[in-house]
């Protein structure tokens, strides 16, 4: 992978302004994401002020959507803190992944540029890494474009969500699943991952009764974690 | 703490989890060796949560919904492109609502 010999990784404002060009026009299909994060929280009873602000600080739908389950009453916040965890441990991954590349430059360079980390940039970035281009201005400029137009979408969605009538009408309401569904298709490596799955759902539905509301979602992600480390040792 | 302020440090404690979700994969890398058990463990993890959150949408949703999941995971299968997955999801459902 890398050698001595390795180019120079840089990150550089020409390079930002790039990942934000590449990114840009499929950057935009966040903004129906947005919309849909932005309606589902009004309706889960998170303001206008707290949606857009958790888009911005936190900007990550997974997170977010996985976050909106747990709210209501006395926030939960342990059990919802555990979830965006365990919905993270795909950026830790992401970040694991690149850390070839991004290792070589000064750390607080690095941890800016890792502060727009998300699916799309890391997918991005990683390919253009491994063509030779070197700037992780790509990365940060990618992300730069995804978390504007989620933010952007988020807007929207408060503003205007409650006056659009029935999102239904547009397919918006199954947004979240048919997007975490994607992740979990895209993630899916083969055989390894079946054992795992299954007693992650199983843990998740028989959680949906027995358990206070988010907790079957972190015992399934740890169970299916064990599951997969027993596969791998089996 | 008012139910304002409570909102706001859960927000704030969510941001600061997944920040520090995004730096720790770089972080870790210099201190350590991720050794073949620590990611069998991440990822089967990674996997697990989201087919844990699918789940249980679709032990609590309808015909309807679960059909638009069905087509965005055979979307996705085919061309590993979460956009085009949702979308084609959410053309499923609000075809549904036109047709049915």
């Amino acid at each position: 992978m890398l050698n001595a010999e390795t180019p120079k990784v840089q990150l550089t404002m020409a390079g930002v302004m790039k990942g934000a060009k590449g990114l840009g026009p499929i950057s935009l299909f966040t903004i129906p994401f947005g919309i849909a994060f932005g309606t589902a929280a009004i309706e889960r009873g998170v303001t206008s002020d707290q949606s857009i602000v958790m888009s911005l600080s936190v900007f990550s739908a997974a997170a977010q959507f996985a976050a909106l389950d747990f709210w209501e009453g006395p926030l939960p916040a342990i059990s919802l803190l555990l979830t965006v965890l365990a919905v993270g441990t795909r950026l830790i991954l992401m970040g694991a992944t690149l850390a070839p590349w991004l290792n070589r430059l000064p750390r607080p360079k690095r941890l800016l540029a890792l502060s727009v980390l998300s699916d799309v940039n890391f997918a991005d970035s990683y390919s253009a890494l491994r063509r030779d281009e070197r700037d992780i201005g790509r990365l940060a400029g990618g992300g730069l474009a995804l978390c504007t137009f989620w933010v952007i979408g988020t807007a929207i969605g408060v503003i205007a969500g409650a006056n659009l009538g029935d999102l239904g009408r547009f397919g918006i309401d199954v947004v979240m699943v048919a997007f975490f569904t994607s992740i979990a298709v895209g993630q899916w490596e083969g055989l390894k991952d079946i054992l795992p799955s299954i007693v992650a759902a199983a843990v998740a539905v028989l959680g949906l009764t027995l358990l206070p509301p988010g907790w079957n979602i972190v015992l399934a992600a740890v169970a299916g974690g064990i599951a997969g480390v027993l596969w791998h040792e089996r | 703490m008012s139910a304002e302020a409570n909102a706001y440090l859960t927000i704030f404690l969510m941001a600061a989890v997944t920040y520090g979700t995004r730096i720790a994969g770089a972080e870790l890398m210099t201190l350590i060796r991720i050794t073949p058990r620590i990611e069998a463990f991440l990822k089967s993890m990674a996997v697990s949560v989201m087919v844990a959150i699918v789940a249980s949408a679709v032990a609590q949703s309808g015909f309807r919904e679960n059909t638009a999941t069905l087509v965005a995971a055979a979307v996705m299968a085919v061309t590993r492109s979460s956009i085009a997955a949702v979308t084609a999801g959410m053309v499923v459902a609000a075809a549904w609502n036109w047709l049915v």
